[in-house]
């Protein structure tokens, strides 16, 4: 999965963002917000005006996008559309689930974690080391 | 009484050989079992480094948590201080411009032959001057591994070489201060020191979002290769 697929080169990738207005803001002070031509951003502000639509379509956007190599979302949004998110598996762009300002990170709800978590089945392991 | 002594010194000293020998064969024969399940030498690294880059993924998650709420804290009192209409996404500059940050993606291949994805920040490297920007970005990158490289052997540095770096450093630093300031510039001339505090936390917890993804990367290229070592031996 994610390392069988071959890495191609990029010396400039771009951070995408999907998450809350102070963090959006924050990031963008550190000098990752990327306007192009068309006016196109490579964030998201969410508020509670926001559709799961306007959310889903950005990350569908963001994650098909060549010149972006991580896409970071607040986790809270990301549980928003948990079966996009779950289902997403390049290595590139790597997709980085974060904490906001009201919901504190939560390992039990990240998408790498919840698929590396097979492993610890005891099930699996047992099966498949005797 | 003296002998008696000794005889039982070594009475005690014969019995506690021959149970070491049980224990050496005992040992040997665990050893030789674990051996024959043993299929493939590497199993247990991939295993370990799994486990710790999960472990590690975990800490710098905890790490990112503790360095952005200081960044929210720091961009709510510029708020406070500059006022809400001033500090806000609707200032955002929508205008067409380049990254400042960007990524460099590269492949980096494992022991084992399996390819992943790594990551290296180039900081204010592009601006919307051109290439001079992404040159001073390069030399900026190009000057970590010499440091690190440096800071092993210090005494086999040059003083002409020193200078140098460190002209090449004061241009690079000259260069980061004008796009830092350009981006704080959305928010007004005039901003509150807390906002440039908040730019730095901000800027840390980018750093820290590039070694999670690189992590990330590990763990999952790990995941993989032990998720392949149960599957071969299933079959």
């Amino acid at each position: 999965m994610a390392g069988k697929a071959q890495i191609p080169t990029r010396n400039s990738a771009l951070i995408a963002m999907i998450a809350d207005e102070d963090t959006v803001t924050g990031f963008l002070l550190a000098g990752v917000g990327n306007v192009d031509l068309r006016r196109k951003t490579n964030y998201l502000i969410v508020d509670s005006k926001t559709t799961v639509k306007a959310i889903e379509d950005a990350f569908k956007e963001f994650t098909s996008k060549e010149d972006i190599a991580i896409v970071m979302i607040s986790q809270y949004v990301a549980n928003m559309i948990r079966f996009l998110v779950d289902s997403y598996n390049k290595p590139i762009p790597a997709i980085l689930e974060i904490p906001s300002k009201d919901h504190p990170y939560d390992p039990a709800h990240d998408s790498v974690l919840s698929r590396v978590k097979y492993l610890f089945s005891a099930e699996s392991v047992a099966s498949g080391r005797r | 009484m003296a002998v008696k002594e000794e005889d039982s010194h070594t009475q005690c000293s014969e019995a506690g050989e021959y149970e070491e020998e049980e224990e050496e064969e005992e040992n040997d024969t665990q050893n030789g079992e674990q051996n024959e399940k043993r299929h493939h030498p590497l199993d247990d690294r991939h295993a370990l480094q799994f486990l710790d880059s999960l472990d590690d993924y975990l800490i710098q998650m905890d790490s990112l948590s503790s360095i952005l709420r200081q960044g929210w804290l720091e961009l709510a009192s510029a708020r406070h201080s500059m006022g809400a209409s001033r500090v806000n996404g609707a200032l955002l500059d929508l205008k067409f411009h380049n990254a400042s940050t960007s990524l460099r993606v590269t492949q980096d291949d494992d022991d084992s032959g399996v390819g992943k994805a790594h990551f290296t920040l180039s900081k204010w490297a592009s601006s919307g001057n051109g290439e001079n920007g992404s040159g001073e970005g390069k030399l900026r990158e190009d000057k970590s591994p010499q440091l690190r490289h440096r800071s092993i052997s210090p005494l086999s540095e040059t003083p002409e070489k020193t200078s140098s770096q460190i002209g090449a450093s004061l241009i690079v630093d000259e260069q980061v201060q004008k796009e830092r300031l350009k981006s704080l510039s959305v928010f007004g001339t005039l901003v509150s020191p807390k906002l440039r505090t908040a730019q730095l936390s901000f800027e840390t917890a980018l750093g820290k979002l590039v070694e999670i993804a690189n992590t990330r990367s590990t763990l999952l290229s790990a995941f993989d290769q032990v998720k392949e070592e149960i599957e071969g031996t299933k079959d």
